[in-house]
C-alpha cells in the first residue's frame, strides 16, 4: 500500500487555496488544506475540503460528448472540436458575430484568457468577453 | 541515531510497512508515505513545523488494510489521538510503530512548538463582543453570567461559514455515520443546521474524546476559540469522571458499546477536594 500527499490549487474559485489531496494507492482519498500555503493558510471552505468527491464522482464528464438526435453520444476530440467549430461558423455567418459570447475563468492562466479573448475578437469578432470575476 | 536511520530500520525489520513522515515539495512540508519500495524516499524525510494529523491519515489506511503495520512520527498531540483511538477501537496499538519528536521550543516552554502556547493578540471587537481564546475555561466562567457567556459565545459561532473544517481535520472525528451526512437529519438540497446547532452538539461529542490538540482552532477560517470551549468541556468530564481523554489507554466513561458501561463518577472524595 502506499499514500502520498500531492499539493494542488482548489478548483472552485478565483481566490486560489492551497490543497493537498491525500491519494492511496492511486485514489484521492480525501482533501486537505496546505498549512504553509500564503493564501488559506491551512484553511479551507466547504467546497475545498470536498474536492476528491466530485473528482471521484461516477458522474463525472471523462469524454466529450455530442448530442445527436437528443441523446448526448461519446466522441473523439477531434470530433468534438471540430462540431463545435462547424456550429460556430454556422451561427455567426447567420446571425452575425455578436450573437456568440466567450466566458473565461479566473482558473486559467492569463495566457489562456488572452487566447480566449483574441479568440472571440479577431476569430468570431465580437467584443462579447466576460469573465467570472466580473459577477 | 538520527530520524532516518530509525525509520530505514523499522522499514528494513518489517516492523512498519509504511511510515508516515513529512517530506518537502515546492518547499512545502507535507505528510508522506515512506515504504520499502521507495527507500531512496527516505533522503526526503522531515519534522515539519506544520502539524497534520498524521493518525488520522492512519486510520485511513488502516480502513483499507487493518492488518497494515504503520509507523508514525509523533509529537505529543499525536500520541494522545493515538491512544484514544486504540480504546476506541479506531487502530491496533499492535500495529502502530510510533517514533515521538520534540515539540519545537516556543518562548514560552521549552520543548514544545504548540502555537497555542504563545497567546496570539485578541482584538477590541472580540474583547468587548466574543471569547478571548488566551483565557483559561475556569476564568471564563467565572467572569461572565450564564446570559454574557451565552451572547459571547454566539457572537463567536455567528461568525462561521460553515466549512465543516473542525470535523474534518479533527483526528478523533472517526463515527461511520457523521449526523451531518445523515439525509434524514441533514436533507441533501437544504441549508445546513442554523447556528448554535452544529457547534453546541460537535462540543457535546468533543466531551471524553477531544485530546486538545487545537487542530480544529488553526483550520477554522473565522477563528472561532474551538479549543477553549472543548477544554472547559472536558473540565467537566474531568471533575466528574476523573477522566482525560488520550492520556493513557482507559476507555472513555461515554463508552457505550462494548463489554460494560463504564459511565460511573469518580469517587466522592476526589471531588472533595477541587
Amino acid at each position: 500500500m502506499n499514500c502520498k500527499f500531492v499539493p494542488s490549487i482548489c478548483s472552485y474559485c478565483g481566490t486560489g487555496c492551497g490543497v493537498l489531496f491525500e491519494v492511496i494507492d492511486g485514489r484521492i482519498n480525501s482533501t486537505v488544506p496546505n498549512k504553509s500555503y500564503p493564501v488559506n493558510q491551512g484553511k479551507l471552505c466547504i467546497k475545498g475540503w470536498n474536492l476528491h468527491e466530485y473528482i471521484n464522482s461516477f458522474m463525472r464528464l471523462k469524454a466529450p460528448l455530442i448530442k445527436e438526435d437528443g441523446r448526448f453520444q461519446k466522441a473523439a476530440w477531434n470530433e468534438a472540436v471540430n462540431h463545435a467549430a462547424r456550429n460556430f461558423s454556422r451561427i455567426r455567418d447567420e446571425s452575425g458575430p455578436d450573437s456568440i459570447g466567450v466566458l473565461v475563468s479566473a482558473k486559467v492562466t492569463n495566457e489562456e484568457n488572452y487566447l480566449a479573448q483574441k479568440f472571440a475578437r479577431a476569430t468570431i469578432g465580437t467584443n462579447n468577453v466576460d469573465h467570472c470575476a466580473r459577477l | 541515531m538520527d530520524i532516518i536511520n530509525q525509520v530505514e530500520q523499522l522499514l528494513e525489520q518489517e516492523k512498519v510497512d509504511i511510515f508516515l513522515g513529512y517530506r518537502e515539495i515546492d518547499g512545502h512540508l507535507i505528510p508522506h508515505g515512506f515504504t520499502r519500495e521507495n527507500m531512496d524516499e527516505l533522503r526526503d524525510l522531515r519534522v515539519s513545523d506544520q502539524r497534520y494529523s498524521l493518525e488520522k491519515i492512519a486510520t485511513h489506511l488502516a480502513e483499507k488494510d487493518p492488518e497494515l503495520k504503520i509507523g508514525i512520527i509523533a509529537r505529543e498531540c499525536n500520541q494522545r489521538a493515538l491512544n484514544l483511538l486504540y480504546t476506541w477501537n479506531q487502530l491496533k496499538p499492535e500495529n502502530i510503530e510510533t517514533i515521538t519528536v520534540n515539540c519545537c521550543p516556543s518562548k514560552l516552554k521549552h520543548h514544545s512548538d504548540c502555537s497555542y502556547l504563545e497567546p496570539g493578540k485578541t482584538g477590541d471587537v472580540k474583547k468587548k463582543q466574543g471569547v478571548d481564546p488566551n483565557t483559561n475555561p475556569a476564568g471564563f466562567m467565572e467572569s461572565y453570567n450564564g446570559t454574557q457567556r451565552f451572547s459571547r459565545w454566539m457572537y463567536e459561532f455567528s461568525k462561521c461559514i460553515k466549512c465543516y473544517g473542525c470535523r474534518n481535520i479533527c483526528p478523533v472525528c472517526f463515527c461511520t455515520e457523521c449526523s451531518l451526512e445523515h439525509p434524514d437529519l441533514v436533507e441533501p438540497g437544504n441549508l445546513p443546521p442554523e447556528v448554535p446547532i452544529f457547534h453546541l452538539v460537535r462540543a457535546v461529542h468533543m466531551a471524553g474524546r477531544c485530546i486538545d490538540c487545537g487542530l480544529c482552532e488553526e483550520a477554522c477560517p473565522a477563528e472561532i476559540p474551538l479549543r477553549l470551549l472543548y477544554r472547559e468541556m472536558n473540565r467537566i468530564v474531568s471533575d466528574v469522571f476523573d477522566y482525560r481523554p488520550g492520556e493513557g489507554l482507559e476507555k472513555s466513561p461515554f463508552t457505550m458499546i462494548g463489554d460494560k458501561v463504564t459511565l460511573e463518577p469518580k469517587p466522592m472524595d476526589a471531588q472533595g477536594e477541587k
